[in-house]
């Protein structure tokens, strides 16, 4: 499963499934040039790949982005729908999120129900906007048990390396740029879209894979598939508003201070990609 | 399909909803090679339909036991995003309509791709509808025979695939969502243009045997349209890499 | 003149042995994309899977070991085996890369492969195995020009899989994927010709 997620050693007499032969001798070159201080596309240690946004693709959808990171695509959509609140909080709106690795995006997903690896990225992503309180749910009360409830689908339709940033990214730019349904006589107005849904925040993230001591920000495919762990770190430029650590590996604490820095110094960058494709 | 009592005016002096003469079809735009993973692919412009098809195959089958060491089996997983409506939010996963519209369609492709040419192996379609107006299983027949081309896979053909509607009298193509609510008949069929023989057919409603004939007679008549926007798709591509090459 | 062709097109003339056309009703008719080359009355395909002929070079990697039984991935949906005997010890382990001959195909879809040779070290990249052909060039003038001004040793296996090891790894990538994209096009030998020499400087 190529996610990140695992690191694959063949053990002697066991026999490793075709894909994973590839990467094997992939993140070996990955390595070999890493121990010379090259990143198998020449970028620095603390670069992103090619950033491109592209809002409203999907007009039935209240918001939607395109985001291609690199050889990443992914897509998100948000759909708003008339429903009820939680019964913890009852003067506000919901927020779902989830996320789909399709099988179009890589020969290594498989048509089914959602992986565990799918189940993550939509949890992080969600965590960081959640805790960046980036949506105004109280704005998404209606009446005495109505509120809005939003939904986030993360479709993942071309993979290579860093879901977790393109990821954060789609769903913030589709977030900036919903329209709230209008509300009459107790029923959602889809014709009447005019209301952009409030946001208090913008969170990006910032996802490092560590390869033989190296901090890697955004790794492509070649790279997750050499890395030993990883953490993703998601804030609003002031706060860390979420952190993930997956994988096998570890980190030392100087390690994860210097990429919360590193994380922190990159948020500008992202806000203004975000902001440009409003 | 809704109830016809209610039904709105879906043409007026001759004219449909959007504007469309009856026999008229939607704008439709094909760009094929969109996805870099997969071995062929399509992205697809249907009037507000928006279908992404990709193509991984011939691989090695999975599960084994599946494998037939006699020719290649194809599998098809035609799905709607839960975005992809102009109504509510969908439920994800595969429900019973989703699961009919892919066998049919892997069914389809079956009469025209030469399975005895990859024994043993397996052929992957994926639709994804991203956003749909109605027609989306033709719109995702059509923008997957693109994928399997782009993929290089060999076929007797390249099919399309359009739909037939009726309201009252008169009969529509390409209906729209509005249209298919309400229309009296629903016609999706897919055809082989070289020799016009039929790989994919479904109707419900009310339909004359005349009515049958004429339909198939405007389907085939529309196909010369979409076979060119699909074949220009194919051929842009590489059309593109030469123009690059001359204006060096 | 050559014309793109996409599967159902109708063809005037085939050589009756080409395996990218059929006839079916006394007319002849494409089968896959590619491109129709009058004089040879036949297609290049433009795109799709490999191949497999007998005496061809491929190289791929090692995937289980048993009983001197090598399999190898060679990104192909059937198997290809390295078989060890008596005479022809071999010592390969899993994850390695080797370049190979095909000796043998059995029902299309199982590969028997002689000669094995190891290729340590170096990186893979994979190429659509439709274009190897113009990867390799007429008599391996493209590769070796590649080799040559890249600096790297270079081996092409006929089912999509190059091995690149030393040198300028990054032009000799960046050359083979440009003939990938731009395979079809005429004057392609030229064009990598001046690419690698304005990098070579």
């Amino acid at each position: 499963m190529r996610c990140g997620t695992s690191t694959r050693r063949p053990q002697k007499g066991t026999r490793v499934n075709n894909m994973d032969a590839i990467d094997i001798v992939k993140s070996n070159y990955i390595k070999e040039l890493l121990s010379k201080g090259i990143r198998e596309d020449m970028r620095k240690v603390s670069d992103f790949r090619k950033i491109k946004i592209t809002p409203n693709v999907i007009q039935n959808a209240e918001g939607s982005a395109q985001v291609d990171l690199g050889a990443t695509r992914v897509l998100a959509g948000v759909k708003i729908d008339l429903g009820e609140p939680m019964e913890d909080t009852p003067k506000e709106g919901t927020v779902a999120m989830s996320a789909e690795l399709l099988p179009l995006a890589s020969a290594d997903y498989e048509a089914g129900p959602p992986s565990p690896e799918a189940i993550e990225l939509a949890r992080v992503v969600d965590r960081g906007i959640r805790a960046g309180a980036c949506i105004d749910t109280a704005d998404l009360f209606l009446e005495e048990g109505k509120v809005w409830n939003v939904y986030v689908d993360i479709y993942v339709l071309n993979y290579y390396g860093n879901l977790f940033d393109a990821s954060e990214l789609a769903a913030m730019a589709a977030l900036m740029n919903t329209k709230v349904p209008a509300y009459a006589d107790g029923k959602a107005v889809r014709t009447d879209r005019s209301k952009p849904l409030k946001l208090n925040n913008i969170v990006t993230s910032a996802t490092f894979a560590k390869v033989d001591g190296h901090m890697l920000l955004d790794p492509d495919g070649n790279e997750e598939a050499a890395c030993s762990t990883r953490l993703t770190v998601a804030t609003d430029g002031k706060k860390l508003r979420a952190l993930q650590k997956g994988l096998g590996g570890s980190f030392n604490v100087k390690e994860v201070e210097e990429m919360v820095d590193m994380a922190m110094s990159k948020h500008e960058e992202l806000k203004k990609h975000l902001e440009s494709a409003r | 399909m809704g109830s016809k009592a209610n039904r709105p005016e879906l043409i007026v002096d001759g004219k449909r909803l959007d504007g469309r003469a009856l026999d008229e079809l939607r704008p439709l735009k094909i760009e094929a090679s969109v996805l870099k993973n997969a071995d062929g692919s399509a992205y697809l412009e249907w009037g507000n339909n928006k279908v992404l098809a990709a193509v991984y195959g011939p691989v090695e089958t999975q599960p084994k036991h599946m494998a037939d060491p006699s020719k290649a089996i194809i599998k098809c997983r035609y799905a709607m995003a839960p975005f992809s409506s102009l109504e509510e939010h969908g439920r994800t996963g595969p429900n019973r309509r989703a699961t009919e519209i892919s066998k049919v369609t892997k069914e389809a492709f079956e009469n025209v791709v030469l399975l005895n040419e990859f024994p043993g192996s397996m052929i992957n379609i994926f639709i994804e509808i991203l956003q749909s107006d109605g027609g989306t299983r033709v719109a995702g027949i059509t923008a997957a025979a693109v994928a399997l081309a782009s993929a290089g896979i060999h076929m007797k053909d390249l099919i399309y695939a359009v739909a037939i509607g009726k309201v009252g009298d008169a009969l529509i193509l390409d209906q729209n969502m509005i249209e298919d609510n309400y229309s009296d008949a629903d016609m999706p069929i897919a055809i082989a243009p070289r020799n016009n023989d039929v790989l994919f057919l479904q109707m419900d409603g009310d339909f004359s045997k005349e009515e049958l004939k004429r339909s198939i007679d405007m389907a085939i008549e529309s196909g010369k349209v979409i076979s060119k926007v699909q074949k220009d798709a194919l051929r842009h591509v590489y059309q593109k890499a030469a123009e690059r090459y001359e204006s060096e | 003149m050559k014309n793109i062709v996409l599967p159902g097109d109708n063809l005037p003339e085939i050589n009756g042995r080409s395996p990218y056309a059929y006839t079916e009703e006394g007319k002849n008719y494409a089968m896959v994309l590619g491109v129709y080359d009058a004089e040879r009355q036949s297609i290049v395909p433009l795109e799709g899977v490999w191949n497999p002929r007998l005496e061809e070079t491929v190289v791929g990697i090692v995937t289980s070991v048993k009983n001197s039984v090598y399999e190898v991935d060679l990104r192909f949906y059937g198997r290809a085996l390295i078989i060890g005997g008596k005479f022809e010890r071999f010592s390969f382990k899993i994850g390695d890369v080797v370049e190979a001959t095909i000796k043998n195909i059995e029902d299309r879809k199982t590969i028997i492969l002689s000669f094995p040779r190891l290729l340590s070290g170096g990186t893979l990249i994979t190429v659509k195995p439709a274009k190897i052909p113009r990867v390799i060039g007429k008599d391996n003038t493209m590769i070796k020009q590649i080799a040559e001004s890249a600096n790297s040793r270079i081996v092409v296996g006929k089912n999509g899989l190059i091995w690149i090891k030393d040198g300028n790894v990054a032009l000799a990538t960046e050359a083979i994927l440009r003939i990938q994209e731009e395979a079809h096009v005429s004057g392609l030998t030229e064009r990598i010709k001046k690419m690698m020499e304005n990098n070579a400087r």
